[in-house]
C-alpha cells in the first residue's frame, strides 16, 4: 500500500481543509473570542500546509529508505510467494474480521463468531485446517474463559451460549 | 518519606499485584519474544485486562510487561537475526554474529544482565528526576504547560527516522482525532457527524490497540512467516557476566544515560535510544573494527540503554501528561482512568503510589534476571508457535479487549478503523508514534492553548512573559525550525563544496 507522496499529501491538504472548514462553523462561546472552533482552525491548516510540502517533496531527502525494517533482511532469500492484483487487499482482512464482529457477535454469540475469525485468520496465515480447525474449537472458550468468566466482561452468548 | 515507603509497601505486597505482576512478566516475555509483537503492542494488549485490577494492580502489569517485552526481544534477535521488538532491531545483527561464533550464552546473558541494570537505572533517574520537577512544575500556569505540550510534541517529530514533515503531519491527525466529541471548550457535539457513539470522543486506548496491534496483524498477511528457531541447548548464561560489566562499566553507564535522556524526550522510546547507543558505542569503542563481527560491546551499552529509558519515559508522563514513549502513551491512559491523573500534584497527594510505581520497577528489573533466565531456556519451545495461531488470538483480544473499554461495539469499530489507519501511515513513511503523541495529548494541548488564549485576551505577549515559559517558547520555536535549518544546511553545502572545487 506505498501511495505516492502526491496522493498521501492531497489528500492531507483536502482533510486538512474540510477541518479547518468544519471548525470555522462550529458556534463560537456567547462573550468570548475563542471558542471551540479556533483549534480545529489552527490543526487543519497545520495539516494542509503540512499536505502541501509534502506533496512538493519538501523534508523527502530526511527518509531513510527502508533501513527502518531490518526484519526482512534474513528472509529475502525466501522465495516471494505469488502476488497476484489481490494480493495486497489480504492486508484488510483483519479489519474486515473485527467488522463481521461487530455486526455478528449480538447475533450469532461470542463463542460462533470468534470461532470464525480465528479459522478465518489462521487459514489465511497459511495454516492448514488441521490446525486451524482446533484452534478455532479451542480458542474462544479460553478467551471466553479469561474475558467473560474471571473479567465479567459481557460477552454475547447468541445462539450457543457458554458452559458456564 | 519513611511513612509514605512503609504505605507504598503495603500497597505493593497484596496478592492482586504480586500474582497480576508476575503473570504480566511471562505474558511480557512471551509477546516480546515473538517476533513481529512489540513491547507497545503487549502494553496496549493489557490494557482492557486492567480495568479490572485496582489502580497499583493495574500499573504493576503495565511496568512488568512492557519491561519483559523489551528485554525478551533480543532473544529471537541473538538466536534468528529478527528481532523480537524494535527495540532490539539495532543490535540483533550483531547478537545473531555472537551466536554464530558461539557465544549465545554470552550474548543473551548480556540482553538480561544489562536490560535489568539499564531498568534499574531508569528507576533512579525517575525517583531522582520526578520531584525536583513537580516542585517547579507546579508553579506553572497555562502558557507553560502550552509550550510544553508544544515541545513534546516537537520533539517526537524531530526523533522520529523519517521525514519531519511527515512526522508533524501525523502529529496534526492525531491532534485532530482528539477535536472528535463535546468535550471541548464551548461544549458542542465537534466533528461527531451526528452519530452519537463519537460524542464521547475517540478514546485513545482503541485507537492505540488499532494502531499497533490489528496494524501488525495486517502486516503479518503480506509478509511471509520467520523461519522457526533451531533448538540448542544453552551452557550458563550469567556466566562471564560481571567480567563484563567492570570492563565496559563506562559504556554501560553511558547506554544507561543516553536511555533515560532518550526516554525523558516525549515521543522518542526504548528503540531510539538502541539506535542512538549502539552507533555512540561504536563511535567512541577502542576496537570499532570489531562492531559487526560478533562483539559484546555495542550490546552492553545498546542494552542498558532502551532498558532505561523505559522507565525514565514515565518522568514527563507522570508529571505532566506528556508521554515520554508509546508505551508510557499507554500508561497515561491507564493512569487516567484510574483516577491518578497525571500532574504534578501527584507526587505530593499520592505519594505512596508514586513510591509504589518505583518499587514495582525495581522489582520487575530485579524479577527479570531469573525469569529472563527461564525464558531464554524455554525460548526454543515458544518460538516454535506459528504464526497462523498467535495472530487469530490477537485478533480476539483486540475484538474482546476494545469492546470491554466501554461495554460499547464502537471500541470494535475504532480498532478496526484505526488498524488500517496506522498500516496504511506505516506503509507510506508517515510515523505512527508521532500520531499517537497527538490522540494522547491533543485534549490537554487545546485546554492549554485555549485558556492561555483566553487569559491573553488577544495579545501574544502573555505566552512569552514569564521566564520558564520564554525558555520553553525559545525551545519548542527552535525544535520547530531545527529541521528547516538542516534542510537549507544541506541545500547549501554542495554549493559550497561545488564552489571550492571550481576555484
Amino acid at each position: 500500500m506505498r501511495l505516492p507522496d502526491s496522493v498521501t499529501g492531497s489528500f492531507l491538504v483536502v482533510l486538512g481543509a474540510a477541518a479547518a472548514y468544519g471548525g470555522w462553523l462550529l458556534p463560537p462561546v456567547p462573550g468570548q473570542p475563542v471558542g471551540p472552533n479556533v483549534f480545529p482552525l489552527v490543526i487543519g491548516s497545520g495539516l494542509a500546509l503540512c499536505g502541501l510540502a509534502i506533496v512538493f517533496g519538501i523534508g523527502h531527502s530526511f527518509e531513510e529508505e527502508e533501513e527502518l525494517i531490518p526484519l526482512e533482511d534474513g528472509q529475502a532469500a525466501a522465495p516471494s510467494p505469488p502476488q497476484g492484483k489481490l494480493y495486497g487487499l489480504r492486508a484488510l482482512l483483519p479489519p474486515a474480521l473485527l467488522l463481521f464482529y461487530v455486526v455478528a457477535a449480538d447475533r450469532l454469540g461470542f463463542i460462533i463468531t470468534a470461532a470464525l475469525m480465528v479459522y478465518v485468520t489462521s487459514t489465511a496465515l497459511g495454516a492448514k485446517w488441521k490446525l486451524a480447525l482446533p484452534l478455532a474449537a479451542l480458542s474462544p472458550f479460553a478467551i471466553h474463559l479469561i474475558f467473560g468468566k474471571l473479567l465479567r466482561v459481557p460477552l454475547p452468548a447468541g445462539l450457543l451460549p457458554t458452559p458456564w | 518519606m519513611l511513612k509514605t515507603l512503609i504505605e507504598a509497601f503495603a500497597l505493593i505486597s497484596t496478592w492482586e499485584v504480586i500474582i497480576a505482576m508476575f503473570a504480566a512478566s511471562v505474558y511480557g516475555l512471551v509477546i516480546g519474544s515473538l517476533p513481529g509483537l512489540s513491547a507497545t503492542m503487549a502494553t496496549a494488549l493489557l490494557v482492557p485486562v486492567t480495568f479490572y485490577l485496582s489502580p497499583i494492580a493495574a500499573i504493576a502489569t503495565i511496568v512488568a510487561a512492557s519491561s519483559m517485552a523489551i528485554f525478551s526481544g533480543d532473544i529471537p534477535g541473538a538466536l534468528l537475526r529478527i528481532p523480537g521488538t524494535p527495540a532490539s532491531a539495532a543490535y540483533a545483527d550483531e547478537a545473531y554474529a555472537m551466536t554464530r561464533k558461539g557465544q549465545a550464552e554470552l550474548a543473551l546473558g548480556a540482553g538480561v544482565w544489562f536490560s535489568a541494570v539499564g531498568g534499574i537505572a531508569g528507576v533512579l533517574s525517575l525517583m531522582i528526576l520526578a520531584p525536583p520537577l513537580a516542585e517547579i512544575a507546579l508553579s506553572f500556569s497555562t502558557f507553560e504547560y502550552f509550550w510544553l505540550a508544544l515541545l513534546g510534541l516537537m520533539c517526537a517529530t524531530l526523533v522520529a527516522r523519517s521525514s519531519p514533515v511527515k512526522a508533524i503531519a501525523g502529529m496534526f491527525i492525531g491532534l485532530l482525532v482528539s477535536c472528535v466529541g463535546i468535550e471541548n471548550p464551548g461544549g458542542v457535539p465537534r466533528f461527531t457527524f451526528g452519530l452519537t457513539d463519537l460524542f464521547g470522543g475517540i478514546e485513545p486506548i482503541p485507537a492505540l490497540v488499532g494502531v499497533f496491534a490489528v496494524a501488525q496483524v495486517m502486516r503479518a498477511m503480506l509478509t511471509p512467516e520467520p523461519p522457526p528457531l533451531p533448538r540448542r541447548k544453552f551452557g550458563s548464561i550469567m556466566a562471564g557476566q560481571w567480567k563484563l560489566t567492570k570492563k565496559y562499566h563506562w559504556q554501560m553507564t553511558r547506554g544507561n544515560i543516553v536511555g533515560i535522556i532518550i526516554g525523558v524526550l516525549p515521543g522518542a522510546g526504548a528503540d531510539m535510544a538502541a539506535w542512538v547507543s549502539y552507533a555512540m558505542s561504536k563511535r567512541f569503542s577502542k576496537e570499532p573494527e570489531k562492531f559487526g563481527t560478533g562483539h559484546v560491546e555495542g550490546l552492553v551499552e545498546a542494552g542498558a540503554s532502551n532498558n532505561a529509558s523505559i522507565a525514565s519515559g514515565w518522568v514527563p508522563s507522570l508529571l505532566f501528561g506528556i508521554p515520554g514513549d508509546t508505551i508510557a502513551a499507554i500508561a497515561i491512559g491507564v493512569l487516567y482512568m484510574k483516577g491518578l491523573n497525571p500532574g504534578p500534584t501527584l507526587f505530593t497527594e499520592k505519594a505512596s503510589s508514586m513510591y509504589a510505581i518505583y518499587l514495582m520497577f525495581i522489582i520487575a528489573n530485579i524479577l527479570m534476571i531469573p525469569l529472563g533466565i527461564a525464558m531464554i531456556r524455554v525460548a526454543a519451545y515458544i518460538l516454535l508457535a506459528p504464526r497462523s495461531t498467535v495472530m487469530p488470538i490477537i485478533m480476539l483480544c483486540c475484538a474482546v479487549g476494545s469492546f470491554a473499554i466501554g461495554n460499547n461495539m464502537f471500541g470494535v469499530v475504532t480498532v478496526a478503523a484505526f488498524g488500517v489507519i496506522g498500516y496504511v501511515m506505516e506503509a507510506n513513511g508517515y510515523p505512527v508514534a508521532a500520531m499517537v503523541l497527538g490522540i494522547v495529548m491533543g485534549t490537554m494541548v487545546e485546554q492549554a492553548f485555549v485558556t492561555s488564549l483566553i487569559k491573553s485576551d488577544g495579545s501574544i505577549l502573555p505566552f512569552f512573559e514569564r521566564p520558564v515559559a520564554a525558555i520553553l517558547a525559545a525551545m519548542a520555536i527552535g525544535a520547530l525550525l531545527w529541521p528547516v535549518m538542516v534542510w537549507v544546511w544541506r541545500k547549501l553545502k554542495p554549493v559550497q563544496t561545488a564552489a571550492a572545487t571550481s576555484r
